[in-house]
């Protein structure tokens, strides 16, 4: 996952995190975006459940 | 003319001194800010572990704590520095590569008598020894803050100063001569990798009271007869979860005094800031992934539990998660690491309750199972990113299997002094306190004041008004 050719700190200058140049970053960002969305309706629907549950 | 290049030349030779002054006190004032900022970790757990005991113990976990910081600055400063510089190369001791440790080196530097203890003092030549030692000692700190959590309202207090200073000013620093030194074997044969001090810290200080809560047993009243256990709730949560938002803020601190800034004498880099192993870092990377692994530590908790403690909990096993690879993880890959150890955090402590280990505040969990989880997490992530300096071919890289050789060592040299010293404690009735005392509470036992003095039926009333 190094992103340099060259498996040697002396090559870089520049951006030196995992999966730089490949498509990683973006597959990573978009699954923490839906991560997010996907633990709200989570959220949502389980509290309204229980929240009903004290309807008179 | 000639005059005037002299005189420019000797403007610039002042500019250069101003700048090398300047960037002098730089680099030692961001040291010695980590320090304090530290101390914030042990605020908190103070305050954590107070919140998370019943209210007859509220002052005794307290004293605990404090005691415990107090003996392990002394201690770290006796033998636990000098144990850091000698044995990178294992025993007996030998010069490593990079030429900054091995017994004689540490002798030369890091002993508080003859020639060395110039290093160990106020030193007009010599700014930066102290500084780097008391980061060193906050982290040896927080270890002995880590185990104290966890063995909260049964302990004795001198059992507990012993193992905790067998924990803060040996094992620890025994994991981080080995795994978090230039010169330390596990990353010069196996490339390991623990920026963050996820394994060597957090790891093992999880698994040192794992092993001492073996020995040490269940509060009475944990469990039932037919092994189920009961929840024993702490008398203030909301003291427990603000307790767990200041060590949070502590940790900017901790991660801080993982980066060595650049420009100095015993910097890597001449213009940019390294790790511990000399690799490249930036502060920018720090706050991207502390931030990311919070909030993805939180979340997943939150999905699970509801519960605040539990979720401050996920924040920072979301940060010790990531801990190991904060320098090269992408945020994004980071919060969903962080997002995973807040979804496993509950699920594994109840499978530590389940077999009958009575850890108060989860610490074995958050601190030993998710440090853990964090080292091997990077050998799946960060093979292939080279160790140290150098080309290619002369260092080590990050693997898979180099981390999890880490993360094995890190377990033993947790588990198994906390584990023998307890047994040996516990052999000469040192570890655990009396029943009877146990049920009439520590406070009353070991404390001369009261958390609480006005609260309960047969408190003291204060006076409406003055005595007439």
């Amino acid at each position: 996952m190094f992103p340099y050719d060259e498996a040697s700190w002396s090559v870089v200058d520049g951006a030196m995190f995992m999966g730089w140049g490949t498509a990683l970053p973006g597959i990573t960002t978009f699954l923490a975006m839906v991560a997010c969305v996907l633990v709200l309706v989570i959220g949502q629907r389980s509290e309204s459940a229980k929240a009903k549950k004290f309807d008179k | 003319m000639e005059q005037q290049i002299l005189d420019l030349t000797a403007q610039l030779e002042e500019l250069k001194a101003g700048a090398t002054v300047t960037n002098t006190m730089f680099a030692e004032t961001f040291y010695y800010l980590t320090i304090p900022l530290m101390l914030i970790i042990h605020a908190g757990f103070l305050a954590y572990e107070m919140g998370a005991s019943r209210l007859k113990n509220v002052l005794s976990s307290g004293v605990k704590n404090i005691l415990a910081f107090a003996f392990m600055i002394p201690t770290f400063y006796f033998f636990g520095w000098w144990i850091y510089f000698g044995f990178p190369t294992g025993i007996p001791g030998e010069p490593g590569p990079a030429g900054i440790s091995g017994i004689e080196y540490a002798n030369s530097i890091a002993w508080a008598w003859g020639d060395s203890a110039q290093y160990m003092g106020p030193n007009i030549a010599d700014q930066i020894s102290g500084v780097f030692f008391g980061a060193f000692a906050m982290f040896a700190a927080t270890t002995a803050s880590i185990m104290s959590g966890a063995v909260i309202e049964r302990i004795q207090t001198v059992g507990f100063i012993i193992l905790a200073v067998v924990l803060g000013s040996f094992a620890w620093v025994v994991a981080a001569a080995w795994g978090w030194h230039a010169d330390g074997w596990l990353v010069t044969q196996w490339g390991v990798h623990d920026f963050g001090a996820a394994g060597l810290v957090h790891a093992v200080a999880g698994f040192f009271a794992l092993g001492v809560l073996i020995n040490l047993g269940p509060r009475i009243g944990k469990f039932n007869a037919d092994g189920t256990a009961n929840h024993i709730p702490g008398h203030n949560l909301p003291l427990t979860v603000v307790g767990l938002m200041l060590i949070i803020v502590g940790f900017f601190g901790f991660l801080m005094a993982c980066v060595v800034p650049p420009g100095e004498a015993w910097s890597w880099f001449a213009d940019k800031p390294a790790t511990i192993y000399g690799t490249p870092i930036t502060l920018s990377a720090l706050a991207f992934n502390i931030l990311m692994a919070i909030a993805g530590g939180i979340i997943g908790a939150w999905l699970f539990t509801r519960d605040p403690f539990w979720m401050m909990s996920g924040a920072l096993a979301g940060i010790i998660s990531t801990a190991s690879g904060l320098d090269i993880y992408y945020p994004a890959l980071a919060f969903l690491i962080a997002m995973s150890a807040g979804l496993i955090l509950k699920p594994c402590a109840d499978w530590l309750e389940n077999r009958g280990i009575d850890d108060a505040v989860g610490a074995v969990t958050v601190h030993g199972t998710i440090g853990l989880y964090g080292v091997v997490m990077l050998g799946i992530w960060g093979a292939g990113f080279p160790a140290l300096q150098g080309a290619v071919g002369d260092v080590p890289t990050i693997s898979l299997i180099g981390q999890i050789v880490g993360a094995v060592v890190f377990f033993l040299l947790g588990f198994v002094p906390g584990y023998v010293v307890s047994f040996i404690l516990n052999m000469f009735g040192m570890l655990r306190v009396r029943e009877g005392a146990e049920l009439a509470g520590m406070d009353l036992v070991k404390v001369p004041a009261a958390g609480y003095p006005e609260w309960g039926g047969d408190a003291p009333v204060t006076p409406a008004h003055p005595a007439e």
